[in-house]
C-alpha cells in the first residue's frame, strides 16, 4: 500500500500538483463551487462570495508574511486603496470598469513599492509599526480628500455591465469573485513554485545566507510588498462591487488583523493554508452566532448588537490558541489527518 | 481676564505657550505608555502589541471598583495597582511565558491576538458609551504664569517625571535592573550568571501593565473613559521609535517631543494632520535613523 508521496526528483518540486488523487480533489472541489449558484440559498452564496474576495487578500498577505516573513498590519490600508481605486476609476474618472478593477490593483501595487522602500532597512517590529503607521495616513488621507474621495460619506459604487454580461445580480458577482479567486490562487501556487518565490522563502529563512546566494534584499523585497499589495488590492475592488459602497467606516483596523489570523490559522507560507484559513475564519463568526442565538433568545439579540465584538473575541482566540497550541494551523492538522488516514491502523 | 485686554502679539505668545502646555500633557501621557513599551522590548525583545489595550482595560477595571464604592478616590489608586499588577502577571505567566524561546514574530502577533480580545471584551463588558472618572479637583484649571493647566495634566507630568528618575535609578544601580540589562543584551549568558529570565520577563510585564495603567487612568481622569482608549497604545508607538525601542528613559522623554509637535501641528496647521503627525515622524525617523535618536546602533551584515 501507498505510504505517502514521494518525491524522487528534484523536478518533481516543480510539479502544480502532487498526484492524481490530489487533481481528482481539485477537479471535483471546482465543479462544485462553480455550479453552486444554481442551488445554494441567497445567503450561502453572499457568504460563499465574501470567503471568496477575501481568499484574494489572504493569498497576498501571504506571499508577503507567509513567503518573505515581513509582518504586516497594513493589510486594510491596501484593501482602502485597493476599493477607492475602483471607485474612484469608475465613478470620479469615468473609465471603463475593466481599466478602473485594473486601477484597483495597481493603486496598491505602486503604494506598496512606497511603502516597501523603508522595508528595505528595517526588519521585523520597525516594518510592522511602519505599515501601522501606512494605515493611519492612508485613513486621513481618504478623509481628507474632499469630493474626489467623498471624504467622510463615500462614494456609491454602481455594479457594472461588461461585455453584455451584467454583475448587478448576486450571482454574476458570485462568479467574478470566483474567477478573480482562482486567478490569484494560480498566480501564488505558481509563486511559491518558482524561482521567485524560492528568493522570498530563502530571505524568510535567513537573509544573510540569501544575499550570499545572490538573491538581492531590495529587489525581492520590494517584490513582495507589490505583488502581496496587488492581490490585496484586488480584493478591496471586489469588496467595494459586492457592497456598492466604498466608505472609510467600512475597512476598520480589525480587517488588517483578520487578514493575518487567516494567514496564521491556516498555516504560514501554505497556499491550501490560505484556503482553509479564510474558510475557517470566515464562518467561525457565522457559526458561534447561529449556535448561541439557537442556545437562547436573550443571547441572540445581544449578539446582533455585539457582533463586531464577538467576531474580535473569535479573531484574537484563534490567533493566540494556534499560535500557543500549533504554529503550524491548520494545513498541520490536515497532515496529521492525512498521515494517520495513510498509516492507519499503525500509529504514526 | 478677558482676551481684548491683550494686544495681538501677546495673544499669539499665548497662544503658543498654551499650546506647547498642553503639548507636554498630552506628551507625557505618550512618555509614560512609551515607558512601558520600552520596558517589555528591552527585557523580552518583543513589542506587547496589546499595550494600549491593557492600559485601558486597568483603567475600566478601576473606575469599576472606585464607582462601587462612591467616587472614591483611594479605591481608583488600589484599583489600578491591583490590576495592572495582576493582570501583567497573568497575561505573562499563562501566555508569553509559553511563547519564551519562540520567533519573535509569533509573540508579537500573540499580542496582537491579545489586543483583540481584551478590546473586544472591553466593548462587550462596559458598553460604548464615554464615562467620566470622577476625582476631587482633578479638573479645576491652574495657571502657572499665565499659562492654564488642569491639575490632572499637571500631576501626570510629574508622574512621568517621577517614573523617569525612577527607572535611571532602577537600571543602573539595582541587582535587578542590572540583571534586566544583562538578558536584553543577551539571554544565554544571563542565564550561566544565574539569572533567571523568566522572572525578568514577568518582572517586565508588571512594570510595564503599571506604567500603561497609569497612562490609561490618568487620561480616563484628564478626558473621559471611552472604548476608544486603547488609541493611547498606538499613538504613542510614535515615541517609542523616536527614542529607541530599547531606550526606557529615552522612550518616555520622546513622549513629551511628540506631543508638542502634535499640539503644534494641530494649532498652526489642521486637526487631520495633528492625527498622523507623529506616524509621519516615525515614517521619517525610520528612515533616517532606524533605531531611534536615542536606540542602541547594532550592526548586521545584511
Amino acid at each position: 500500500m501507498r505510504s505517502g508521496y514521494f518525491k524522487e526528483r528534484f523536478v518533481q518540486q516543480l510539479d502544480l500538483t502532487d498526484s492524481l488523487a490530489e487533481r481528482v480533489w481539485f477537479a471535483a472541489v471546482f465543479v462544485v463551487l462553480i455550479t453552486l449558484p444554481a442551488y445554494a440559498s441567497p445567503y450561502l452564496l453572499g457568504h460563499m462570495t465574501t470567503i471568496l474576495y477575501t481568499l484574494v487578500a489572504a493569498l497576498g498577505l501571504n506571499v508577503l508574511t507567509g513567503f518573505t516573513g515581513l509582518v504586516s498590519l497594513g493589510n486594510v490600508a491596501f484593501l482602502i486603496l485597493g476599493a477607492y481605486g475602483y471607485a474612484i476609476g469608475s465613478t470620479r474618472l469615468g473609465l471603463h470598469p475593466l481599466l478602473a478593477f485594473a486601477l484597483a490593483g495597481f493603486v496598491p501595487a505602486v503604494a506598496g513599492l512606497v511603502v516597501g522602500f523603508p522595508a528595505l532597512r528595517l526588519k521585523g517590529l520597525y516594518l510592522a509599526i511602519t505599515t501601522l503607521a501606512f494605515v493611519y495616513v492612508v485613513h486621513s488621507a481618504i478623509l481628507t480628500g474632499g469630493d474626489f474621495t467623498g471624504g467622510a460619506r463615500g462614494i456609491m459604487v454602481a455594479r457594472p455591465d461588461v461585455f453584455g454580461i451584467n454583475f448587478s445580480s448576486d450571482r454574476a458577482l458570485y462568479w467574478l469573485c470566483f474567477a478573480v479567486a482562482m486567478f490569484s490562487l494560480f498566480c501564488v501556487i505558481n509563486i511559491r513554485r518558482s524561482r521567485l518565490g524560492r528568493s522570498f522563502m530563502a530571505i524568510r529563512d535567513n537573509d544573510t545566507a540569501a544575499v550570499s546566494m545572490g538573491i538581492s534584499l531590495t529587489t525581492y523585497k520590494l517584490l513582495a510588498f507589490t505583488i502581496s499589495s496587488f492581490f490585496v488590492g484586488l480584493s478591496g475592488g471586489l469588496m467595494v462591487l459586492f457592497i456598492n459602497f466604498a466608505n472609510i467606516e467600512g475597512f476598520p483596523f480589525l480587517l488588517s488583523i483578520e487578514a493575518l489570523a487567516i494567514v496564521i490559522v491556516g498555516g504560514l507560507g501554505s497556499t491550501l493554508g490560505a484556503v482553509l484559513g479564510t474558510v475557517f475564519i470566515m464562518t467561525l463568526p457565522e457559526i458561534t452566532n447561529q449556535l448561541l442565538s439557537s442556545a437562547s433568545a436573550t443571547i441572540g439579540q445581544q449578539l446582533t448588537t455585539g457582533a463586531l465584538e464577538i467576531k474580535g473575541i473569535l479573531y484574537g482566540s484563534a490567533i493566540v490558541a494556534f499560535l500557543l497550541l500549533d504554529p503550524r494551523g491548520l494545513v498541520g492538522l490536515w497532515i496529521d489527518l492525512k498521515r494517520w488516514w495513510v498509516n492507519r491502523p499503525i500509529r504514526y | 481676564m478677558s482676551s481684548n485686554l491683550y494686544t495681538g502679539k501677546e495673544k499669539k505668545m499665548r497662544f503658543a505657550f498654551e499650546l506647547l502646555a498642553s503639548g507636554i500633557a498630552v506628551g507625557a501621557l505618550y512618555g509614560l505608555m512609551a515607558m512601558a513599551f520600552a520596558l517589555t522590548y528591552k527585557a523580552t525583545g518583543l513589542l506587547n502589541f496589546a499595550q494600549g489595550e491593557l492600559g485601558m482595560l486597568i483603567a475600566y477595571l478601576a473606575w469599576s471598583l472606585s464607582t462601587a464604592l462612591g467616587s472614591n478616590t483611594l479605591a481608583l489608586i488600589a484599583g489600578t495597582l491591583v490590576s495592572s499588577v495582576f493582570l501583567g502577571y497573568v497575561v505573562e505567566r499563562f501566555i508569553m511565558r509559553r511563547m519564551l524561546g519562540q520567533p519573535v514574530f509569533s509573540a508579537v502577533l500573540v499580542t496582537v491576538g491579545i489586543g483583540l480580545i481584551i478590546s473586544s471584551t472591553v466593548l462587550l463588558v462596559w458598553g460604548g458609551e464615554p464615562k467620566e472618572v470622577i476625582v476631587p479637583y482633578a479638573k479645576d484649571i491652574i495657571s502657572i504664569g499665565g499659562v492654564r493647566m488642569r491639575q490632572s495634566q499637571l500631576a501626570v507630568v510629574l508622574v512621568l517625571l517621577a517614573a523617569l528618575i525612577a527607572t535611571s535609578l532602577f537600571f543602573k544601580y539595582s541587582r535587578f535592573g542590572v540583571a534586566m540589562r544583562a538578558v536584553a543584551i543577551d539571554q544565554r549568558t544571563a542565564r550561566l550568571m544565574g539569572i533567571s529570565p523568566e522572572r525578568v520577563q514577568a518582572v517586565a510585564w508588571v512594570l510595564s501593565s503599571f506604567l500603561a495603567g497609569l497612562a490609561g487612568v490618568f487620561f480616563a481622569v484628564t478626558f473621559e473613559l471611552s472604548p476608544t482608549l486603547f488609541g493611547l497604545g498606538l499613538k504613542s508607538f510614535p515615541a517609542t521609535v523616536v527614542g529607541g525601542l530599547d531606550a526606557v528613559v529615552g522612550s518616555g522623554g520622546s513622549g513629551i517631543f511628540i506631543g508638542v509637535i502634535e499640539n503644534l501641528v494641530g494649532g498652526y496647521g489642521s486637526t487631520e494632520l495633528k492625527e498622523v503627525a507623529g506616524f509621519l515622524i516615525i515614517l521619517i525617523i525610520l528612515m533616517v535613523r532606524p533605531f531611534g535618536l536615542f536606540g542602541e546602533t547594532r550592526v548586521e551584515r545584511v
